[in-house]
């Protein structure tokens, strides 16, 4: 075979230390054919991450088990991969961190802490040992720890030496439990703190990926997980507003009586024919759309389980790499993952998925795409990169989406009056629009592009034996953009 | 043990997971038993990617059945095979980590000396390395202890700046002592600096141990091995199969394996397993399967058409498989598109 082929010379980026190398060396995974496994025998023997392309494979063994060639390709396959399964995990005393794996609590505490992983795993709790230590004082000391994943996780990837807490004082010099080795620690770890192995997948997948995964629901007090979602709360209102939107209603409801009939089945177009003139195709399909549409109309489909036990609920909140993540106070995540067992759970009900969407935010409507150059593309990327990341991405931080999402809520009494004096632009549309975007009405966004990307996103990592699917389930928002 | 064959493959199962942590255990299973399983470990020299896993090797639960059915393997309770190390134990595994990270770190000066000049050469050029590194950082507090004194004295107008680089210490102060006051809250197990090769200077190599049986003489399957899927679950530490489904899915696997097919995980492709005709690794599979419970198992005319459908257009063609649960057979039929045009 010709070997200088399948060394692939094309370097992204210059070879980097081991711990660095987390966030940038990703690429951009194509994995148009899943059947095409992974071909072991291009995997780099050097310690250097570049992805190789997929193989070849053929479509079957020739008779009585391949020919020479097949065998000899097949076994040289197999010894790649066996040869990458050998390897060990040596790490330098220098960069390798050290942490103790506590049962009762289901936390590792971590005595010595390098690396970069700590800029975003691990929570500090105070923990009053009963180990004496000589600063024992009536201050309990704050301590480093980790969930189960995130020390199963470091100590799979050769970062972390994991102590199991022995009972006991160890009089050896050096050690500070028992030694666990990565098969200990998976048997150990998962199964505590709510961690399946379905779960820890998930979190080692993105990990991988150059992923910050937290999660969603703070096992404990002392976790710092990031706000749950801002309940859709209406905006408040001075009293005078109040005043103003009773009447408003009041008026509204007036109006209807005046000048719209009662709904009649047999008419259903609500036009007097004093205000024939105003027929456009607009208004005749609103009034035909006779329906409650959109998701804000309750669900009539009864639960059959309560919603507690539903497997559907979201685990891990997840940041894209690039965030510059406080890890004590994360803010509000970029994706919401839900992770579930695809062997024992069916496809997720209106119910579950309402649920699901009830606590999520709006996200913002896509950015129209601006028509640049690729050369141009990347300067302003890089550009607005170094000022604020969360720029660029085409899925703004809820922070955002918290300032454009509800209606501006200074609006003086002027413009209130205003607005409910010419109902034709907010009245008839109020449940429907009832997110008066400014932008909107300057640019108003491609609408296919907006029903596509939908108002909320949730993600489902379905795992079946290990093999991890992500689907993303967004709500759409058909009834907000009628096409006519 | 009362096996007629040599080796029967240890099955680490804990959480009604079974895992493969022995290398040549995985090479076995591929080659001779037809059986694949799925690497999800982390491979620890390219750790930042998804295509290339290692171990643990973790089995499918059809597999499992399988393998205890044809008595190729055995279960392990492996949270109890991790016994208490007794303190001999610890003390001579102890033992034998120091004088490995002596020997290294006797390797590494003694070869600095061996080879005299370069070795040397460099430690002394690291040393000096760290005295200028050291200087420099003194400068630079001076400077900025100096600039911090110079914003105080010209007030306002430079107010804004001092407060950025007074949040800046502070930041960094903060992120940089959390570490080591962890580290130094922590008590060290009475150190002597001349057996604990952790506070040497020359770096070494620590290894983490992949799977417990070579490396901790506490680990001990003897007592904790099951070699049927009935003992298993009676001490309960496996479930599967449990439901008719299960039942089936087990048979329809063994059928497969048995006619020579390997076995991979179908849920990308709308099935239960994709059938190869060899190992995955080197060949396309043939056929997307799915069980169904029953031989006349209804289905919907919708499900043959999206199975046609996705069968066709991965180059497969989609197995239907009936589970016949009292006579303990599988009927298969195949759809693909005619292609009348």
């Amino acid at each position: 075979m010709d070997d200088s082929l399948e060394q692939p010379s094309y370097q992204p980026h210059p070879p980097k230390v081991s711990f660095e190398d987390n966030d940038n060396e990703n690429e951009e995974l194509s994995s148009g054919d899943e059947d095409e496994g992974p071909d072991w025998t291009k995997l780099p023997t050097v310690s250097r991450p570049v992805i190789p392309k997929r193989g070849d494979k053929d479509f079957e063994p020739n008779a009585d088990g391949g020919s020479n060639f097949q065998k000899h390709v097949l076994d040289r396959s197999r010894n790649a991969m066996l040869e990458a399964l050998r390897t060990e995990r040596n790490t330098s005393s220098k960069s390798i961190s050290y942490g103790i794996w506590y049962p009762s609590l289901a936390r590792t505490h971590v005595t010595t802490a390098r690396g970069i992983h700590f800029t975003n795993m691990g929570h500090s709790v105070a923990r009053s040992t009963s180990l004496p230590s000589e600063n024992d004082t009536a201050k309990v000391p704050k301590r480093l720890e980790l969930l189960p994943e995130e020390a199963l996780y470091l100590v799979e990837r050769g970062s972390m030496f994991c102590w199991k807490e022995s009972e006991g004082h160890l009089g050896l010099p050096g050690m500070e439990g028992e030694p666990m080795s990565v098969q200990q620690t998976f048997a150990e770890m998962i199964g505590t703190e709510d961690l399946t192995l379905e779960k820890y997948q998930v979190y080692a997948y993105l990990k991988r990926l150059g992923y910050v995964v937290m999660r969603t629901k703070p096992p404990t007090s002392a976790y710092p997980a990031a706000a749950p979602f801002d309940k859709k709360v209406p905006p408040k209102q001075s009293i005078l507003a109040k005043l103003f939107s009773r009447i408003h209603s009041v008026l509204l409801g007036l109006g209807r009586m005046i000048f719209q009939p009662k709904f009649n089945w047999w008419r259903p177009l609500k036009h007097s024919p004093l205000f024939r003139f105003n027929m456009n195709y607009s208004s005749v399909f609103r009034s035909l759309r006779f329906l409650p549409g959109g998701h804000g109309a309750p669900l009539h489909v009864k639960p059959l389980q309560d919603s507690s036990s539903s497997p559907y609920e979201i685990f891990y909140n997840i940041y894209k790499p690039s965030t510059n993540l406080k890890k004590s106070s994360p803010p509000a995540p970029d994706f919401s993952v839900v992770v579930i067992n695809a062997r024992t759970t069916p496809v997720p009900n209106l119910v579950e998925l309402t649920n699901l969407f009830d606590v999520l935010p709006d996200l913002p409507p896509p950015v129209p795409r601006q028509r640049l150059a690729f050369a141009e593309q990347k300067k302003l990327a890089q550009a607005t990169a170094s000022s604020t990341p969360a720029m660029t991405s085409t899925v703004t931080p809820p922070s955002e989406i918290s300032t454009s999402g509800p209606p501006p809520k200074n609006l003086s009494i002027f413009n209130k009056l205003f607005s409910w004096i010419l109902p034709s632009s907010s009245a008839q549309s109020s449940p429907v629009t009832r997110q008066g975007r400014p932008s909107q009405q300057q640019r108003r966004p491609n609408p296919f592009a907006v029903l596509k990307s939908g108002k909320k996103l949730v993600v489902i990592a379905a795992v079946d034996a290990s093999n991890i699917s992500f689907f993303a389930f967004r709500q759409g928002l058909f009834e907000e953009f009628p096409m006519v | 043990m009362t096996d007629t064959n040599a080796h029967k493959i240890e099955l680490g199962v804990s959480n009604n997971k079974a895992y493969v942590w022995d290398v040549d255990d995985v090479y076995l299973l591929r080659a001779k038993h037809h059986i694949c399983g799925v690497l999800t470990g982390t491979l620890p020299h390219v750790s930042q990617q998804n295509v290339f896993l290692g171990l643990p090797l973790i089995l499918l639960p059809e597999e499992v059945v399988l393998l205890l059915e044809k008595n190729l393997a055995v279960i392990i309770d492996d949270p109890k095979a991790h016994k208490q190390p007794t303190p001999s134990q610890l003390k001579k595994w102890n033992n034998a980590r120091i004088s490995s990270v002596k020997a290294q770190i006797a390797q590494t000066q003694g070869g600095g000396e061996k080879v005299d000049d370069p070795k040397v050469a460099l430690k002394s050029m690291s040393e000096e390395a760290i005295r200028k590194r050291k200087e420099r950082e003194e400068k630079r507090a001076i400077a900025a202890a100096a600039a911090k004194a110079k914003a105080i004295t010209e007030g306002l107008v430079i107010d804004g700046v001092e407060a950025g680089a007074g949040a800046n210490d502070i930041q960094l102060s903060s992120s940089t002592s959390n570490p080591i006051d962890e580290r130094s809250s922590t008590p060290t197990p009475s150190l002597s600096p001349s057996i604990d090769p952790s506070t040497s200077k020359t770096p070494y190599t620590v290894n983490i141990p992949t799977d417990s049986a070579p490396s901790f003489e506490w680990y001990s399957t003897s007592e904790s091995t099951y070699t049927s899927i009935s003992e298993a679950k009676k001490a309960g530490i496996w479930t599967y199969p449990e439901t008719l489904h299960e039942r089936a899915k087990c048979g329809v696997f063994n059928d497969l394996w048995e006619k020579g097919y390997y076995m991979g995980g179908g849920i990308k492709f709308g099935g239960d397993y994709l059938v190869y005709p060899g190992d995955p690794m080197r060949y396309h599979s043939h056929f997307a399967a799915t069980v169904h419970d029953s031989p006349i198992e209804k289905l919907r005319p919708m499900e043959i058409v999206s199975h046609g459908r996705l069968g066709t257009a991965t180059k497969k063609a989609h197995l239907l498989c009936g589970w016949d649960d009292e006579k303990s057979e599988v009927s298969y039929y195949s759809i693909e598109w005619a292609g009348f045009g």
